[in-house]
């Protein structure tokens, strides 16, 4: 049989209810799957509006509430960074809708790779034991495990807005700090899972931005309910302009990575040269971009484990620069709060997996990019890099409203530039979120059970 | 249903206020919590030195008291943490250490290593402890022969207070397992603590250290003993594949595993409060 039209729907209704597909469906939506991303290129080309994601690690019932708070595909398009399987208990189902909803909306859901998605690590974190449980067989893994080979490593998100449209909501209760007004350049807004605002910030309109990213570097203001920094320089400067799609404060692209940067990859066309359709290697660029972790340190760093590398915030800016980006987001590290800004908001960690592992009673977060109004001057030429080449993107006529025809510096173009100032980073709205209630979680609820251990 | 390392699946949301039992003047105190925020980690991480584990349930503990003696036992994730390594001279090499740093084939990669010998703020990072709980000075507890009464632990008395409480759990970046746990069951005459580092790095080395400390209410006899196990992967993985155990599920399961992994150390002490 092959699965396509209502019988994709019909899966994906299946899968909605947390019930697994027969083995058969599995593999011809595998086999759809694979003929999907081996068109895609190693980086994806993805245009804001966009919601990014992190590690979902089979909580089920989590993803479902991260739909509900996020919206549901298609009405939201979704970037998730991989680590779709392994420690939660439904990792078959997860994985298994995220790819229907690919498959069935291959214009509206991205999936890139991350480190569990490997046929090494899940037979040891739990996917192939569910596959196996679920199955009484390993062919669902198998075909899983194909799949992975083909998932990209990265994404590029361009056309984000530099301000977010100020949430029309109410402010959230214990929030006593002072919000800036809405008519500001709103940079950063956190909702909580009511749409219920939490935090906002504004941009300081002027060069000194190093003031404000300062302010936010510090680790209580990534926090959810931290304190507004405070407002300096002259306010709202650049607000009128940037509501017009304004060229001079227009952001960068935004990669998104499993892990982080290698050593041997100083710029984003390097990452499309790699050859990815294989196992995760145990060393090599293509490890790295799944593996590596940012670290209060300068320049490169040896993880004290024997294997795998650390980053310090001048190899992001650096690389921010080089490749004109204004941000990298990634996944792959738990953090309490959700998301976590680091290194003056040039990297965030954004994790999506609440109370992970059932135990840590952490809180998840997506984050929402919004769309600038003047992207119509980008076209994406190829979406593979077979027989592409350099960047899969070009600069189009990139004239604002107002005619200034400022020649932006655009990915690989960068290099002869003179040092300038960073650009701005995307609008960034968090919205955190909760593990789903109890009762929809399919779980039994129960304290532990007394066991006469010795 | 537990989870993959044989850890209680708290279903009911973390954070529920203190649990306590009191028994002849022995009070019994837990306390669960969220792992800690991005600010009360930077803290730690000062005060310890090092980087702390990945899930640090910082504000956890499991403690029993005995007010009229002033006695406690405590065990903590700072205490247990702040035994650990922090020098770097114990550290344990991932499986593929020498072939991620030695991959000659690969001019570009070799250079790079070159460039980058640093290793950053080297420890322990399997946070291996040997911590067996925090106790006062005075009364103080002595060594001792006495052995735990185990046939006295293994009725099936009734069990008037259960908790068990994680204090740090590290994934090792997916090279296996390190974390502590603890467990008490209180029966009306006597109680039984397991506090236990489960380490388990895959293709290299397991470790299980365990701390019991035994109480019994009527005597106010304290006995402790601590009982470290170490044995090479891929030893114990063939011990296991002669048997008719589930290898993979068993090497997750501290529980199972113990009795494939040999004594390396253990030692008893005791004191009676009164």
């Amino acid at each position: 049989m092959s699965i396509g039209g209502s019988d994709l729907d019909r899966a994906i209704t299946q899968l909605r209810a947390c019930r697994p597909i027969p083995e058969n469906q599995v593999r011809e939506l595998c086999y759809k799957a694979r003929e999907l991303l081996i068109e895609e290129g190693n980086v994806v080309g993805v245009d804001a509006p966009v919601t990014i994601c992190g590690d979902i690690h089979g909580q089920f019932h989590d993803l479902m509430e991260l739909f509900r708070v996020g919206g549901d595909v298609p009405d939201t398009n979704y970037l998730f960074m991989g680590d779709f399987v392994d420690r939660g208990f439904y990792s078959l189902e997860s994985f298994l809708l995220l790819l229907c909803l690919k498959v069935r909306y291959p214009d509206r859901i991205t999936l890139i790779r991350g480190n569990h998605e490997s046929r090494q690590i899940t037979t040891v974190y739990g996917f192939y034991d569910e596959c196996l449980r679920k199955y009484g067989s390993a062919n669902v893994w198998r075909y899983c495990c194909e799949v992975f080979d083909y998932l990209a490593l990265g994404a590029l998100v361009t056309g984000a807005a530099t301000t977010l449209d100020p949430t029309d909501g109410p402010i959230a209760e214990n929030v006593n700090c002072e919000l800036p007004d809405s008519d500001m350049d709103i940079e950063i807004e956190t909702l909580n899972a009511n749409g219920e605002i939490m935090f906002r910030y504004a941009r300081n309109g002027d060069s000194q931005s190093s003031a404000a990213s300062q302010a936010n570097s510090n680790p209580a203001s990534s926090s959810p309910i931290g304190p507004t920094p405070s407002r300096s320089g002259a306010a709202g400067t650049g607000a009128t302009s940037s509501a017009n799609g304004s060229t001079r404060n227009d952001t960068g692209a935004i990669l998104c990575v499993h892990g982080g940067l290698s050593p041997l990859i100083d710029s984003i066309d390097k990452i499309r040269l790699l050859d990815r359709k294989q196992e995760v290697p145990h060393e090599g660029a293509m490890c790295d971009l799944l593996w590596s972790d940012p670290d209060e340190i300068d320049g490169w760093g040896l993880s004290p484990r024997g294997a795998g590398f650390l980053f310090g915030a001048d190899i992001v800016k650096c690389f921010n620069y080089k490749n004109d980006l204004s941000l990298i987001a990634r996944a792959h590290q738990l953090v309490m709060e959700g998301f976590k800004e680091m290194f003056d908001s040039t990297i965030v960690t954004v994790w999506s997996a609440p109370n992970y592992c059932y135990r840590c009673g952490n809180v998840a977060a997506i984050l929402e990019l919004g769309e600038d109004g003047s992207n119509a001057g980008y076209q994406r030429r190829s979406n593979g890099d077979r027989g592409g080449g350099g960047g899969g993107w070009i600069l189009g006529s990139n004239a604002g409203p107002n005619g200034t025809n400022d020649e932006n510096r655009r990915l690989s173009s960068v290099l002869g530039d003179s040092m300038q100032k960073p650009r701005d980073g995307p609008g960034r709205r968090y919205r955190v979120f909760e593990a789903a209630p109890q009762d929809s979680r399919g779980m039994p609820a129960k304290k532990p059970v007394a066991d006469y251990f010795l | 249903m537990s989870t993959l390392n044989g850890a209680p699946v708290d279903t009911t949301a973390p954070g529920h206020a203190d649990t306590s039992i009191t028994k002849d003047g022995f009070k019994i105190t837990t306390r669960k919590l969220p792992i800690l925020k991005a600010g009360p980690i930077d803290d730690m991480t000062i005060k310890l030195g090092i980087a702390p584990p990945e899930m640090i349930f910082g504000d956890n503990f499991m403690r029993i008291e005995h007010k009229p003696s002033g006695w406690h036992i405590e065990f903590n994730a700072f205490d247990a943490l702040d035994r650990v390594d922090k020098t770097g001279d114990s550290m344990l090499k991932v499986s593929y250490s020498k072939e991620w740093q030695q991959n000659s084939s690969d001019p570009a990669r070799q250079k790079q290593f070159e460039d980058i010998k640093e290793v950053v703020k080297p420890f322990d990072w399997s946070y291996s402890t040997d911590y067996k709980g925090s106790t006062p000075d005075t009364p103080a507890l002595q060594p001792t022969d006495n052995p735990i009464p185990l046939a006295l632990l293994k009725r099936p008395d009734p069990i008037h207070f259960f908790e068990d409480v994680m204090l740090y759990e590290d994934e090792l970046a997916d090279n296996g397992i390190a974390m502590y746990s603890c467990k008490i069951r209180v029966m009306p005459a006597r109680l039984l603590l397991l506090g236990r580092f489960f380490m388990r790095l895959d293709h290299v080395l397991f470790r299980i250290r365990d701390t019991r400390v035994f109480v019994e209410f009527a005597t106010g006899e304290i006995i402790r003993e601590y009982t470290a196990r170490e044995e090479e992967y891929e030893t114990v993985r063939k011990t296991l594949a002669g048997t008719r155990e589930d290898v993979l599920a068993t090497m997750r399961d501290p529980n199972r595993l113990a009795e494939f992994i040999p004594v390396v150390e253990k030692s008893s002490d005791r004191v009676v409060l009164k």
